[in-house]
């Protein structure tokens, strides 16, 4: 099946690049204003699902280092973080900014010789290295690389060339779901 | 007013759940402008096509960096308090590849899929819905993991600290490098996207000063100020709180047990930095494998990070805890203390007193693998009742690390300081 192209003409343009990043520094700027901390994604789904593994199998969540190390020492509820009402934020903001520019719509995003099924295969599996990534290097894109790199932190600068190294590294092997 | 505003004290937990909320939309509108919230775009960045991931996220560096660097310099922000994540450098780079191949088989990264979720993407969603099944993974099999999770630990270190530059010559280098790389990306996506530049664009042809170009430019000149204008890291903010310090001091929390930070050193652990606060002379003598020496005398209020953990010690508590005061007066958090200072070390771990005949198997257990440690760090048991206390109290052992002890960054102080401000 062939989806139309993705950018209908009611569609607003994107911003300028130069112009989205300056308005993304000073944001992460008044974050390190505001909290002494940088933005970030990741740790708010490992929260969320530490919680959820604590509500189905206490036990068990509170044996495993990983999810008690997301739960707190339980005189507050685990939820109620600053990651968590960030990344609510961040769902809120984009929906607000798509609205605004027309860019609401459901579909798949996808290059035009890959099937949707195999995208979304495709979109699961990177997915869950990307939770494996995120954990094992201590952050994302977000909280490593853009927070840390504005910190001029060593790891955060290690850990954004290998981003870009393993991406343009296996970038030829996926071209087919992309050009 | 002194930011951060929320390590200041200046609102609460409450309240910093709502600057989150606010924050959180600010930064999901602007990916969602960028462009950030379609997993093509972003995938067209490692095909040279459309360089957009690479411009927004270094002009976001940049623009923040600088901001940091300035309010820094000029006393607006205690930039030590900002939270650094520590760098465990082998992790980092594995985890680094493992996203780089998410990135590019899913499409997204985390904060740009909650974007494309919520301006309706299926792609966006169920990368998401992978994204939990791979922390469920992580999480199951970190047990067996974790030690390796914990390698090439460098503790907080930045890149000024690390290759021994100043901070300023680092904001200075890395603007210069961002720019000539944007001009480089354009070309790039002129050669392979054919993309032709235009206005919003360095590279656009023609000589007018664009508000793009302004930008370079401006940012330019405030990396060459930044060059000569000297360290970012105030000193003068010493802030008392007297009930907090009282509070503190009576809870058990600021101290390390003796036995708990023998435990540390075995392990090899570096996340905290051991200083031993006596002469210089008796820590000639003898120190824990792994402390620095800074006398009392000599204890400036920049010479760690405020982040840092920090445990003093000296002959007795009493030593330990002026020092302790006078950080935690200036904001240094997570400053602590050796509980019972050198005498406990002594009595506790290089000379551990064994348990009494027919003692709990527990104690015994335990008394055995204090004696490992007892060894390990150059002591030695005494056995039960043979010598007490108080008769014969032994001398310290003379001063030699265990070759397998790692010690931490035993540098890192003197550079702080050599960095100057």
């Amino acid at each position: 099946m062939s989806s139309p192209p993705d950018i209908s003409p009611a569609e607003k343009p994107f911003m300028n690049a130069y112009l989205a990043g300056f308005l993304l520094g000073l944001v992460l700027l008044s974050a390190f204003v505001f909290m002494g901390r940088g933005l970030g994604a990741s740790g708010a789904f490992t929260t969320a699902l530490s919680t959820g593994v604590h509500a189905i199998a206490p036990a068990h969540a509170e044996g495993n280092a990983f999810y008690a190390g997301y739960l707190g020492d339980g005189t507050s509820n685990p939820l109620k973080d600053w990651l968590v009402f960030e990344v609510l934020g961040v769902f809120a903001g984009g929906f607000l900014s798509g609205a605004l520019a027309n860019r609401l719509k459901v579909r798949i995003e996808k290059g035009p010789r890959i099937s949707n099924p195999r995208r979304l295969i495709f979109a699961a599996v990177g997915g869950a290295l990307m939770g494996i990534g995120a954990k094992l290097a201590l952050g994302c894109t977000s909280g490593q690389a853009l927070s840390g790199g504005a910190l001029l932190n060593v790891g955060s600068w290690a850990f954004m060339l290998c981003v870009f190294g393993g991406a343009y590294g296996l970038a030829w092997f996926f071209r087919r779901a992309w050009l | 007013m002194i930011a951060p505003f929320f390590k200041y004290g200046m609102f609460g937990d409450e309240m910093s759940l709502v600057v989150a909320f606010v924050t959180g939309i600010a930064f999901g509108f602007v990916l969602e402008r960028a462009g950030f919230g379609n997993a093509r775009v972003l995938a067209a960045q490692f095909y040279f096509r459309e360089l957009r991931v690479f411009k927004v996220m270094f002009t976001a560096i940049i623009t923040a960096m600088v901001g940091v660097y300035f309010l820094g310099r000029f006393g607006a922000l205690d930039v030590s308090l900002i939270y650094l994540t520590p760098t465990f450098l082998g992790p980092q780079i594995v985890g680094g590849l493992i996203l780089g191949a998410g990135f590019i088989i899913g499409g997204y990264c985390p904060g740009t899929s909650c974007v494309s979720a919520a301006t309706g993407r299926i792609d966006g969603m169920v990368f998401l819905a992978g994204m939990m099944g791979g922390l469920v993974g992580f999480a199951e099999i970190y047990p067996t993991i974790e030690p390796y999770t914990k390698l090439t630990s460098f503790g907080q270190v930045t890149l000024p600290g690390l290759f021994d530059v100043s901070y300023g010559f680092l904001v200075f280098a890395v603007v210069v490098m961002a720019f000539l790389a944007f001009v480089a990306a354009e070309w790039a996506e002129k050669l392979i996207g054919h993309k032709v530049p235009g206005p919003g664009d360095l590279t656009e042809p023609g000589r007018k000063l664009t508000s793009v170009r302004a930008f370079a430019l401006g940012l330019t000149g405030l990396g060459v100020v930044a060059l000569l204008a000297g360290s970012p890291y105030r000193t003068a903010f010493a802030r008392v709180d007297t009930k907090q310090l009282a509070l503190d001091a009576g809870s058990a929390a600021a101290g390390v047990k003796a036995t708990e930070l023998a435990d540390w050193i075995v392990q090899g652990r570096n996340d905290y930095l051991l200083i031993d606060v006596r002469d210089g002379a008796d820590y000639a003598t003898y120190h824990i494998p792994g402390a620095l020496s800074v006398p009392l005398a000599s204890l400036t209020p920049d010479f760690a990070r405020r982040n840092e953990h920090i445990v003093f010690y000296g002959d007795s508590e009493m030593q330990a805890a002026q020092a302790w005061y006078l950080l935690r007066s200036l904001g240094y958090p997570s400053a602590g203390m050796l509980a019972g200072g050198l005498d406990a070390w002594k009595n506790g771990v290089l000379y551990p007193q064994a348990p009494a005949e027919g003692a709990a198997p527990a104690a015994q257990i335990d008394f055995a693998r204090r004696t490992a440690v007892a060894k390990f760090l150059g002591g030695a048991p005494r056995g039960a009742g043979s010598v007490s206390l108080e008769t014969a109290t032994p001398a310290l052992p003379q001063l030699k690390l265990p070759a397998a002890v790692t010690t931490p960054d035993v540098n890192r102080p003197v550079k702080k300081k050599k960095e100057g401000c």
